[in-house]
């Protein structure tokens, strides 16, 4: 299923070194883009006189960061806010989302060009310049400080709507055309084939959109006020104040925010980079 | 070169239609109007509640002169008169421009690159695939802590390593002439493991039947590259170019406030960080919509020309 | 009102309360106006207190001072019918996008904490009930100057809590390492620059630190510098005096520091002074008094000295003094009830109001106080004791003059030249200058309040 475009006509040995090249530009770049990560992580062991001190590995190894964010503060809480928000967006988001994909892809209807535009247009909008007046939307729908004001409002956005699009597009007509001329209805061909054909981009896109509203804040810090809402990243923000900053517990903090990441990437990705099984198809 | 990317059979009429008497071709095509109406319902209506109202909102706000405690007073083209006089913001969209104009094409190119990477058959690559998107997982705070880091003028590992090629340390954040190159360097380090995601799931759509001809046909990787991965890739290309240029000038507020805060002497101040500082710092919601409004506008003739190039990113070249 | 548009300005001022005003006057919006209304109205009468001082704060230092908040609003509730609920913004977003976003949609909140900085955009947007009928006479002279920089016309608008002088902190392992000792303690800014230059050759770590992001922080900071030499952005009769040789002296000494190395281009541990003190990665950093308490409970064995700033040549001493201050909105559903509550938590003469400032100032905070009473009460307490405190209370706070009220436009000119010169290297006349101008250009057209 994955394709190897460089091992054409080549001996055994040429082959294993510009394979054993690629290899190793592999393991740099990984390591080049980890390091920052696993720096974070050796200095959440470290305490705040020596969490800035640059060095690779804590002189004074200590759990205590940890310690302090179990049990000094809310984030079991935090964390259970952040999930539910996260995964009830990224569920009704890659559905409506889809579904509004397969319609501008797929589908022939009078302005379907315009209202990609429109839908298109909404992606240049500047999320600080519409925060006032979002808010005083959600507040006029009675939804402020409460998970529906924290949520529903970010479940719309074209990015996803864009990239089913640009997805659906190079979807091959023939299978479509087929199941309509049975008598298959849209809903069913949506559900039956472009569902589960699009399982791959459908589990990238997840993976993004759990990810970006894992990392919220300007919007769970406006539209909520309650401290039962406080998200993971609204929480480790009062780790600064106006007279410090204990970047050691943020540290800690981002490191275990970072593994309920960890595990659902690693548990999509090998659908993430599947290809779609069209081969047949032609 | 076939239906994967492109859309050639769609502009054909379907083959099916001409089989049926005219009335229930009206009826079918009807059902489709139909059936797209409400498919793009549930999304229709979130937009246009959550995000194009807002955004109608804003722009009616660009007119008034906002004291930023809910006294609204209507001046016209008043804020966008101040605008066009007001030399931060031409000093802001100076900086943006050349903020996107390095920072797209480096990001581009890095992964597009990783992508095709990714591709390859090697040992542990899903391991490689994890470690590349990591970055994108923490949040732009905790992302911006961690540069400061590293670019830490006494203990930064930056200064170690110019330092073991004889480079005398540096201010990275501070140094007007560096800071928004340094910005840049984060950005995409942080950003290159999302697109290099998207491209691989474009990659994947292009059938290997035609790598396998290619290589029978003795192409090398280049050609290949340049006869099939290039073209086929462009919905994804065209997709990945235009979020990134609409990230670069929409969404980069966050790490540039956590970074720099908009310093040194203004270097990495980017229209953004301007609208927010003149939205969120000194109340003046009014000109923040207006110099918003416009930025919309700028981006929405940019995506125009785009759009007009690549015919709307459907390269429908037969239609 | 402030006004920045030329000529197009309307001459009648419309007052809507309520975020979608804007758009009812274009005419789109009715159903969305109806129905607005301060939160306040909706929870019963409960009146919000905004602050940033957290209960569940990792700093014990922080959770003393919530309960400070916590124990003045359980006093006001025992004892009036209208109740007070505190209210945690997280610090460092407290004076950005929450508070903008409340009040700009008419939700803002009833009594909240405000930043000198701010105080002129609060009060010519009309935003500050007047504290002065819920203040006893007396109080308002026991507070004499700190208070000038929030009255207008007479009238108060904002009751400080809290005087914080600005002075240079050193640290005395770097101090010795180079070779310095307490002799050394420089009264001059060639001293200073002397003894930051061999703090960063051999005190490893560096020399001098002056803020260096910009913000209103920043210029704080930077304002005393200019006072020495006799300097001002505007003069008692609110001309512009920017392009001065004191001003341009002042960006000479940040431009000098930097220039030479002494002091950094970024603050050293991302700007956590205490952690940069412990792991003596900085032999200086000018900063206030709110760090004794910060090093007290957070680095007890940290050895540092305090010195108050050097002077130029023939200039006289001078420090920057802010400090927070209760503030009560007229957009508050119970305005007057709000405005009541500042006035008697700190406003009175009675026991328990002073006594109020004294345990914020120097139980749970280490702050010199606003009021005089306060100040005498405190330190018959032992308040001032610690040489810390004494040195602040006695030698750097005299001679301070309060955190200046400029609009955005004047702090912007002038973060600009600092910025400018001190990172951007450009040359001081030329920025003083140009700040000069856009100041002179802007304060034509301002109509608010006065900015001295």
């Amino acid at each position: 299923m994955e394709s190897d475009t460089v091992t054409t006509g080549m001996t055994p040995r040429t082959r294993f070194g510009k394979r054993g090249g690629l290899t190793i530009v592999g393991i740099v770049l990984s390591l080049v883009s980890l390091f920052p990560i696993l720096w974070a992580i050796s200095s959440s062991f470290k305490t705040r006189a020596t969490v800035t001190d640059g060095k690779l590995l804590p002189n004074d190894f200590t759990w205590e960061n940890f310690r302090y964010v179990f049990t000094e503060v809310p984030f079991g809480r935090w964390l259970l806010n952040s999930f539910i928000m996260a995964a009830v967006i990224t569920v009704a988001a890659l559905f409506f989302h889809s579904m509004a994909a397969y319609a501008l892809a797929r589908l022939k209807f009078p302005g379907r060009d315009s209202i990609f535009a429109v839908i298109f247009s909404t992606l240049l909008i500047t999320a600080p310049v519409v925060l006032i007046p979002l808010f005083i939307i959600v507040r006029q729908l009675g939804m402020l400080d409460s998970y529906a004001g924290l949520i529903i409002p970010l479940i719309f956005n074209a990015f996803g709507i864009f990239l089913l699009r640009q997805f659906y597009l190079g979807i091959p007509k023939e299978l479509e055309e087929a199941a309509i001329v049975d008598g298959c209805g849209y809903w069913r061909v949506y559900w039956n084939i472009i569902l589960p054909l699009s399982r791959p981009i459908l589990s990238a896109l997840a993976v993004f959109f759990f990810l970006a509203n894992w990392n919220q804040f300007a919007w769970p810090l406006v539209s909520t006020s309650s401290t039962d809402l406080t998200v993971t990243q609204v929480g480790i923000s009062s780790f600064t104040t106006q007279y410090g900053a204990n970047w050691n517990y943020i540290l800690a903090a981002a490191v275990i925010a970072v593994i309920p990441m960890l595990t659902l990437f690693l548990i999509f990705q090998r659908q993430m980079v599947e290809s779609i099984k069209t081969s047949g198809l032609k | 070169m076939s239906s994967i990317a492109t859309e050639r059979q769609q502009a054909a009429a379907p083959p099916a239609a001409a089989e049926h008497p005219p009335r229930r071709r009206l009826s079918r095509k009807h059902r489709e109007w139909i059936a797209a109406g409400l498919f793009l319902l549930p999304d229709g209506l979130g937009l246009s509640v959550f995000v194009i109202l807002p955004m109608f909102f804003s722009i009616v706000l660009s007119f008034f002169q906002v004291s930023g405690f809910g006294s609204y007073e209507w001046i016209g083209l008043g804020n966008y008169e101040r605008m066009f006089n007001d030399p931060y913001f031409w000093s802001s969209m100076w900086v943006t421009a050349k903020y996107v104009v390095i920072m797209v094409p480096v990001l581009f190119v890095v992964s597009l690159g990783l992508g095709i990477l990714m591709k390859q058959k090697l040992p542990g690559m899903a391991v490689y695939r994890t470690a590349l998107f990591m970055p994108y997982m923490l949040s732009l705070v905790v992302a911006g802590l961690l540069w400061k880091f590293m670019f830490d003028e006494q203990t930064g590992v930056a200064n170690k390593i110019v330092g073991a090629f004889g480079i005398s340390p540096q201010s990275w954040l501070g140094d007007p002439s560096l800071a928004l190159y340094s910005v840049i360097l984060v950005t995409v380090w942080y950003m290159m493991g999302y697109y290099m995601i998207i491209f691989l799931a474009g990659l994947n759509e292009i059938p290997k039947e035609y790598y396998e001809a290619a290589k029978i046909d003795g192409a090398s990787p280049w050609t290949s590259f340049r006869k099939i991965t290039w073209p086929l890739l462009r919905p994804t290309s065209f997709f990945v170019l235009i979020m990134t240029t609409v990230a670069a000038i929409t969404g980069t507020f966050d790490l540039v406030y956590s970074l720099t805060a908009g310093g040194p002497a203004n270097g990495t101040a980017v229209a953004m960080f301007y609208i927010y500082q003149q939205a969120f710092v000194f109340g003046e919601y009014g000109y923040a919509s207006a110099l918003g409004t416009f930025l919309v506008l700028i981006m929405v003739v940019l995506s125009w020309v785009i759009f007009k190039l690549t015919k709307g990113g459907r390269f429908d070249d037969g239609e | 009102m402030l006004r920045h548009g030329k000529g197009a300005v309307a001459p009648s001022r419309r007052r809507i309360l309520g975020g979608a005003a804007g758009l009812a006057a274009a005419g789109a919006t009715g159903p969305l106006v109806s129905g607005c209304g301060g939160p306040a109205k909706a929870e019963g009468g409960t009146l919000k207190f905004w602050h940033f001082y957290d209960s569940a704060s990792s700093d014990p230092a922080m959770r003393g001072q919530a309960k400070w908040f916590d124990d003045v609003i359980r006093d006001w509730n025992a004892t009036h019918d209208v109740k007070v609920e505190p209210f945690f913004v997280p610090g460092t977003s407290y004076q950005g996008s929450k508070m903008v976003t409340a009040f700009a949609s008419g939700t803002g909140p009833d009594i909240f904490l405000l930043s000198p900085g701010d105080f002129l955009r609060y009060q010519n947007g009309g935003i500050l009930a007047d504290l002065t009928p819920h203040m006893d006479r007396a109080a308002v002279a026991d507070y004499g100057t700190s208070l000038t920089s929030r009255v207008v016309e007479g009238k108060v608008y904002a009751l400080p809590m809290e005087v914080e002088p600005l002075a240079i902190f050193y640290n005395v392992r770097n101090w010795e390492k180079a070779g310095l000792s307490e002799a050394d303690i420089p009264t001059t800014w060639d001293g200073l620059l002397d003894a930051g230059d061999k703090l960063r050759a051999k005190g490893g770590g560096a020399g001098l630190v002056f803020e260096t992001d910009p913000g209103y922080y920043q210029n704080f900071t930077w304002y005393c510098w200019m006072w020495q030499g006799g300097g001002d952005v505007l003069d008692k009769d609110g001309n512009v005096t920017f392009d001065s040789k004191a001003a341009r002296q002042g960006l000479s000494l940040w431009q000098d520091a930097v220039r030479h190395g002494i002091a950094p281009r970024t603050k050293p541990a991302a700007g956590d002074q205490l952690s940069a003190f412990k792991a003596g990665q900085a032999g200086m950093w000018q900063s206030g008094i709110w760090m004794v308490n910060t090093f007290k409970v957070g680095a007890p064995e940290l050895e540092y000295g305090v010195f108050k700033l050097p002077t130029p040549p023939g200039g006289r001493y001078s420090t920057a003094v802010g400090g927070w201050s209760f503030c009560a909105s007229t957009q508050s559903s119970n305005p007057d009830a709000a405005a009541e509550f500042c006035g008697w938590a700190l406003g009175r003469m009675n026991k328990k109001s002073v006594d109020r400032t004294v345990s914020w100032c120097t139980g749970v905070k280490s702050d010199v106080s606003p009021r005089a009473s306060a100040l005498k009460a405190a330190t018959a307490k032992g308040g001032y004791d610690s040489w810390a405190m004494k040195k602040f209370k006695n030698e750097i706070f005299p001679g301070g003059r309060p955190e200046p009220r400029y609009p955005p436009v004047v702090y912007k000119a002038v973060s600009d030249a600092i910025q400018a010169t001190m990172l951007g290297g450009k040359g001081v006349a030329s920025e003083a200058d140009r700040a000069a101008q856009t100041i002179e250009a802007y304060m034509k057209s301002y109509q608010g309040a006065s900015l001295i």
